[in-house]
């Protein structure tokens, strides 16, 4: 029914689809809801400088920025929000709101700011996927737009310096993974048993500061002791975006106890989602999502296979 | 502040109760002050009655200039002057009155999430309304902002601050919105708000937070200051629970306030 979808966005590398967190998320969000995307990366071409990353593009529209083309995907109909309450769809917002105000600052200093690591890895990655001679150009325009974007929003320029304001977004941004980290729990998603635009937003933001090899990092340091948004990355890389497996395969199955412990509870609430979804398919609501469903065969599978 | 200098702060802090006569500095109320401001003074103002903590407001022209970080308001206690409600909530929780004791961690998370969405959504709005708006920037917001001052120093300063609020809010992404957008974003963070609020008389239930008075201090200034187009306003009145939780707030709590 629609056209088809491309998506422009920065490449892979780090053992991520994309080092660029603005492109995580939307590939993050397309693989969540089933949407059929190609990705297009821009490495090695002229678009680096010209194009706005990331970037969907439909037929004859364009669409940039990550919530504009959220909103654009769940118009089509791939919607990965579709099971959420009302509040729920309220605590995405705030906690979106919360990653863009404490974290973002923080990411942005750590990559394209703190001159170790934009000499040593941030710089030299961008430079060597950018042609000649768009290799000199572009790093240095995405630091001196996310030194005025920190200092604007957080500083009252010209007033502070750099070195002021370092002290407090750091702090921020350990709270607020300390708070997404109390949020998450021990759960699997923020939201139930399947990701949401929330997953794919904070996968998005704190994936690459987890996998990229930054020579100085204490935020980076902060992340590692926070176990469960390790793993949550970790969850999403292996279920979502491994070589071997297209779509959205079934949990892997350990043979460790904690994850059987997770697999009996997965069981009573993939039974209860199947009455659930039982009872929206009979009242039949307006906006259905395309997303291929796994649900019944994952019950099928995993009632098989506990001890 | 550095993080050694916030430290040292609370340390003193938290040595001297609350004296009587703290002070809270804003710009003039009749003639100077405009939105964004009111609402982050009368938030401040909102929170201190929640912890009981007497306050008197005091109007000068020069507030912005006197405050430690340029924002509005800030407080005088004992020798200290702390500005903005984020710092005000740690210096107050330093002195032993903290209204957010009894949550639990992910009750903080949410709490902190949803105050980031007001100050994202809500703050920005208003500042892009205020000054990226051409009709309300002529009209209401140079000169009022440029009141206290003559000519020239009057369009001076006004002109650098519209300049200031535009590169803000062209380095967030906000400098390319339209009226109508910027709206419709106010629209689906009170949806969002409402949602949460539900049919609670506070935002997490029985007591309020430096939430609500941060949500109080925004949605009643939008309801009661005139700008040139009532649409914010229009938008706010269609959530009955924001409306009533309001008219809670101000009765509970600024009733003996001769406003």
């Amino acid at each position: 029914m629609a056209a088809a979808m491309e998506l422009r966005c920065w490449g892979a590398d780090w053992g991520l689809p994309s080092v660029h967190s603005e492109s995580l998320i939307v590939q993050a969000y397309v693989k969540f809801s089933g949407a059929k995307v190609t990705v297009v990366p821009v490495d090695w071409t002229w678009k680096t400088l010209t194009a706005t990353v990331p970037e969907l593009l439909c037929g004859d529209s364009a669409v940039q920025e990550p919530i504009n083309i959220l909103n654009y995907l769940r118009k089509q109909r791939f919607n990965a929000d579709y099971d959420l309450t009302a509040r729920q769809g309220a605590d995405t917002m705030a906690y979106i709101a919360l990653l863009e105000e404490k974290l973002r600052p923080a990411l942005l200093h750590t990559f394209w700011v703190d001159a170790e690591n934009y000499a040593n890895l941030t710089r030299p990655w961008f430079a060597s996927r950018s042609p000649f001679p768009l290799n000199f150009l572009v790093p240095s325009q995405h630091a001196s737009a996310a030194l005025s974007r920190i200092l604007l929003t957080k500083g009252e320029a010209p007033l502070h310096g750099i070195a002021e304001v370092e002290g407090k977004i750091y702090s921020d941004a350990k709270e607020c993974l300390n708070l997404l980290s109390y949020r998450l729990g021990s759960e699997n998603y923020f939201f139930g048993n399947l990701p949401t635009s929330l997953d794919a937003f904070v996968f998005g933001s704190v994936a690459p500061l987890c996998k990229a090899s930054l020579p100085s990092s204490p935020l980076q340091s902060h992340l590692r002791q926070l176990g469960n948004l390790t793993s949550f990355c970790d969850n999403i890389l292996a279920v979502y975006f491994s070589p071997d497996r297209p779509g959205p395969p079934p949990p892997v199955q350990d043979t460790m106890d904690a994850n059987l412990q997770k697999l009996t509870q997965l069981v009573n609430k993939e039974s209860n989602l199947i009455e659930k979804m039982d009872d929206n398919l009979r009242s039949s609501p307006q906006h259905k999502p395309h997303r291929p469903d796994p649900k019944p065969s994952l019950a099928r599978e995993q009632s098989s296979t506990p001890a | 502040m550095t993080l050694v200098a916030e430290a040292f702060v609370s340390q003193m802090a938290a040595a001297e109760p609350w004296p009587e006569s703290a002070t809270l500095y804003q710009p003039l109320k009749e003639d100077q002050i405009l939105l964004s401001d009111c609402a982050s003074s009368l938030a401040v103002q909102a929170y201190l009655r929640m912890c009981g903590l007497p306050v008197q407001v005091v109007c000068r022209a020069n507030a912005e200039y006197m405050s430690p970080s340029g924002k509005i308001p800030f407080i005088h206690v004992g020798n200290q002057v702390v500005s903005e409600l984020g710092p005000i909530v740690q210096f107050t929780k330093a002195k032993g009155n903290s209204l957010s004791d009894g949550l639990d961690d992910v009750q903080r998370a949410e709490m902190k999430a949803y105050m980031e969405l007001v100050n994202n959504m809500l703050l920005t709005a208003e500042l892009y309304i205020q000054w990226c708006d051409d009709a309300t920037a002529a009209e209401i917001s140079r000169p009022r902002y440029s009141s206290p001052y003559s000519w020239p120093l009057s369009n001076i300063l006004a002109y650098q601050k519209q300049w200031e609020v535009r590169r803000k809010m062209n380095a967030v992404g906000w400098g390319g919105k339209t009226l109508e957008q910027v709206y419709e974003d106010v629209n689906q963070c009170c949806q969002a708000l409402s949602q949460r609020l539900g049919t609670q008389p506070y935002f997490f239930n029985k007591q309020p937070t430096e939430l609500d008075a941060l949500v109080f201090g925004h949605l009643f200034t939008i309801l009661t200051t005139r700008l040139t187009s009532t649409e914010l306003a229009e938008r706010i009145k269609s959530y009955s629970n924001l409306l009533s939780f309001c008219r809670r707030v101000e009765q509970t709590y600024f009733e003996d306030k001769s406003s």
